[in-house]
């Protein structure tokens, strides 16, 4: 045995440095690490919205929407065109233009219309293998389900929006008041809607309401430039 | 300035013709069951496509208009323009002129194309080659032909109109006299036909009438006066070949078909002969070396009916998953049809199921997405997708698409996940007096009944001049079952509510509202519909919350169509 020298030299650190690297590659590949499963902490959220979740739309996190279907499609549209699968569970009545319009890839959607009972279990399934499930407010799911599809989600890193009840949502979106123009007394057509949704979040101790516009008329001419006025907390 | 003209031989090919006269008539008097020797003809758009040889001679001529036609031949029978149909029925000749050559191009439905050199050499003569083909394909499609045979394209296609055979090196002599508007006869598609036939007429009226006066002009002035048209046709006028031909090679379908000794009734029946087949499949793909990316599934019954449904595979390299997949659809669809719970024949014991591959590509040549193969998520996500088949069935997990249409829920198209169908409503069609943006986000999947009203309180009606009786005032919209409301009147019979008519909310006051758009849609069939659609936007509740809602007229009844919600 050869005497060990108190500072190593280079050859051993170069040798240490390898050994290292060669650990992390195994456990990234291995997802031993945190790091490694969660590579992306959050989805990608159209500007127009980043005024309601500051945060973004985060992995692992259940949202709750209410009164505007086009505000849930709006908050996956982002994702999906960025290649994330999305399951709608229990929407029958989801309107696949509206979705395609906001920016939603249609061959990227599944719908599972009348899951019927078994909605826990293929709840359970997409979450473990789809990015964003959106979720209606039909759907005969129990208290424990729901935290059971809560902690799910949270391990493997997808988003739930729904509609309906939802005790322990991170963040609930409630949409207050719709502004509807260009619709007059037997004229025009709905052009532009801009609407007043309140933020209650389970960190947050007020509701804190902005007002968005959610319809554009130029929106599809031009990029998605929305301008998102904040009323300022409540 | 002009170009050099090549005058000396042309290389050409030597090639054997056979043409079927007045093709698309024959094909439909087969296809309706007519006589050869009846009067008909193929009707497309406002003039007649193709006549028959007996209406021909009783004065119809093609191009003519229907009443004209009719006022020349009373009993003709006008028969509908399908080119499908044309392309599908030449299958028979095709397949029957392969039983004396081995490989065939089909020019066009109604002509064949055969390089001769080899077959002839086969057969000993160019004429005993030509009767074997004219006898074969009168014994195995029944179907009339001529056979020609010359150098060139143009040549072979006019010595085939009249049954000649053009010694070889004569093909030139022999267009010389042809007039010009012979040119249209080597034309395959309908545009160029049109545009030589478009060349035809000009080159008439500058006084140039035959292939020879044509191909004595220098090239460069044909082709500065008439361009990329004018160039095609000096070459075909000169007895040049423009492309060599193209054989089709004749290939078996890989297919599976099971025959039940006793018609199958029952699921259980079933599943083990869909796990074989698919299995048998599997093994046949593997034989051939391929794998295919779709495969239609065909059951037939004791009545007759098929059942017949295709279905994507995106199986990959998954190699060994593929026949379980395959034996899942299998059982899917056939469960769905006999419980009754999917469209299709009135159920009835199976007799026969039969598995056949489409989109046959060679090991390996698979086509992956243009950047990068499919992603670890793509993956996930179709496993996630037959998981949750597994657990309702196949029809309940669905993609939707979007398709051309005027009404929301005409532009959306749900297909049982995996299905392939085929959309009839192009988007790229205009759709005159669709709903102008923005789509509505929630549509019913069946349109519910509704109350619009005016101030005092009567229903408001929609003229057949789309007047409107008074200005909208008051929505009712149906109560949510299960509500409050609901469950009063369920109670209350007297308060009301008779019989099993729809439970109303409370009348809702109308803000702003715009329309009636008219749509009136396929008036000349049986599904003929004929709404107004409005769109309202009523006060919701008391704090001033306002719904945006899309509402169609029609049947005197409103109803309710999407919600912009």
């Amino acid at each position: 045995m050869s005497t060990e020298s108190p500072t190593p030299s280079a050859a051993q650190q170069q040798r240490l440095a390898a050994a290292r690297s060669a650990l992390q590659g195994a456990h990234a590949r291995w997802g031993v690490t945190r790091e490694a499963t969660q590579a992306a902490p959050t989805l990608p959220l159209s500007s127009s919205l980043s005024s309601l979740l500051p945060a973004g739309l985060v992995r692992g996190q259940i949202i709750r929407v209410t009164g505007s279907t086009s505000l849930m499609l709006e908050m996956v549209a982002e994702g999906s065109r960025a290649g994330s699968w999305a399951a709608v569970i229990g929407m029958p009545a989801v309107g696949a233009v509206a979705a395609a319009r906001r920016g939603i890839e249609l061959a990227r959607v599944a719908l599972v219309p009348h899951p019927g009972a078994q909605a826990a279990a293929v709840a359970g399934a997409c979450v473990d293998g789809m990015d964003v499930v959106l979720v209606g407010d039909a759907v005969a799911l129990s208290d424990g389900d729901r935290r059971r599809l809560a902690a799910r989600a949270k391990e493997r890193g997808s988003v739930i929006v729904t509609s309906g009840r939802w005790p322990g949502a991170h963040t609930s979106l409630t949409v207050e008041r719709t502004d509807w123009s260009g619709l007059g007394a037997g004229d025009g057509r709905l052009r532009q809607r801009e609407v007043t949704v309140a933020i209650a979040g389970r960190r947050q101790a007020a509701t804190r309401r902005v007002r968005v516009l959610l319809d554009n008329e130029f929106s599809w001419v031009s990029s998605r430039h929305t301008a998102a006025v904040s009323e300022g907390v409540a | 300035m002009t170009a050099p003209v090549q005058a000396g031989p042309v290389a050409t090919t030597r090639r054997m013709v056979l043409w079927v006269p007045d093709w698309p008539v024959a094909a439909a008097m087969r296809e309706a069951g007519l006589r050869a020797d009846a009067p008909a003809a193929v009707l497309h758009g406002r003039g007649l496509a193709a006549v028959s040889a007996a209406a021909r001679a009783a004065g119809v001529t093609r191009g003519s208009t229907k009443r004209v036609a009719q006022r020349a031949c009373p009993e003709v029978a006008l028969l509908g323009y399908d080119e499908g149909r044309d392309s599908r029925e030449f299958e028979a000749v095709a397949a029957a002129a392969e039983e004396v050559v081995a490989g065939v191009e089909i020019s066009r439905p109604g002509l064949l194309m055969i390089p001769a050199n080899g077959a002839a050499r086969f057969h000993g003569s160019e004429e005993a080659l030509a009767e074997a083909l004219i006898a074969s394909v009168a014994d195995l499609s029944e179907h009339e032909s001529l056979v020609g045979a010359a150098d060139g394209l143009l040549a072979a296609i006019m010595a085939a109109r009249h049954s000649t055979l053009v010694p070889p090196g004569q093909s030139r002599e022999f267009l010389s006299s042809a007039p010009v508007s012979a040119l249209a006869l080597a034309a395959m598609e309908r545009r160029q036909r049109e545009a030589v036939e478009d060349l035809a007429g000009v080159l008439t009226r500058l006084g140039i009438h035959t292939l020879a006066e044509f191909t004595a002009l220098p090239l460069g002035d044909v082709i500065a006066r008439f361009g990329h048209v004018g160039r095609w046709a000096y070459r075909v006028g000169r007895g040049e070949d423009v492309r060599p031909p193209v054989l089709r090679r004749s290939q078996e379908d890989i297919a599976v078909s099971y025959e039940f000794e006793e018609p199958a009734q029952r699921v259980e029946q079933l599943a083990a002969v869909a796990a074989h087949v698919a299995g048998e499949l599997d093994a046949a793909l593997l034989a051939a070396g391929v794998r295919c990316g779709r495969v239609s599934i065909g059951a037939s019954t004791e009545r007759g009916d098929t059942l017949e449904r295709v279905w994507r595979t995106d199986v990959g390299s998954r190699a060994g998953a593929f026949s379980k997949h395959m034996a899942d659809r299998v059982r899917w669809q056939l469960e769905g049809w006999l419980s009754g719970t999917s469209a299709g024949p009135e159920p009835a014991p199976l007799t026969s199921l039969m598995l056949t591959a489409q989109d046959v590509v060679a090991l390996g040549d698979e086509q992956a997405y243009l950047w990068g193969g499919t992603s670890g998520a793509d993956a996930r996500a179709q496993r996630t997708v037959e998981r949750v088949q597994s657990l309702l069935g196949a029809d309940a997990v669905l993609s939707v698409r979007e398709q051309g249409g005027r009404a929301p829920r005409d532009r959306m198209l749900t297909v049982p996940w995996g299905q392939e169908v085929r959309s009839m409503r192009k988007i790229e069609h205009p759709w005159p007096g669709r709903i102008p943006e923005p789509a509505p986000a929630t549509v019913l999947p069946m349109a519910e009944p509704m109350e619009v009203l005016d101030a005092g309180g009567s229903a408001i009606v929609v003229g057949k001049r789309l007047g409107v009786s008074a200005s909208p005032t008051w929505v009712r919209l149906q109560a949510e079952p299960g509500g409050a409301r609901h469950a009063a009147t369920l109670r209350h019979p007297s308060a009301g509510h008779v019989g099993q008519g729809p439970t109303w909310g409370p009348p809702r006051p109308v803000e702003a509202w715009a329309g009636p758009w008219p749509m009136v849609e396929r008036w000349w069939s049986e599904d003929a519909s004929r709404r107004a659609y409005v769109q309202i936007i009523v006060r919701d509740g008391d704090d001033g919350s306002v719904l945006a809602i899309l509402a169609a007229y029609s049947g005197s009844q409103w109803w309710l169509e999407a919600v912009y919600d």
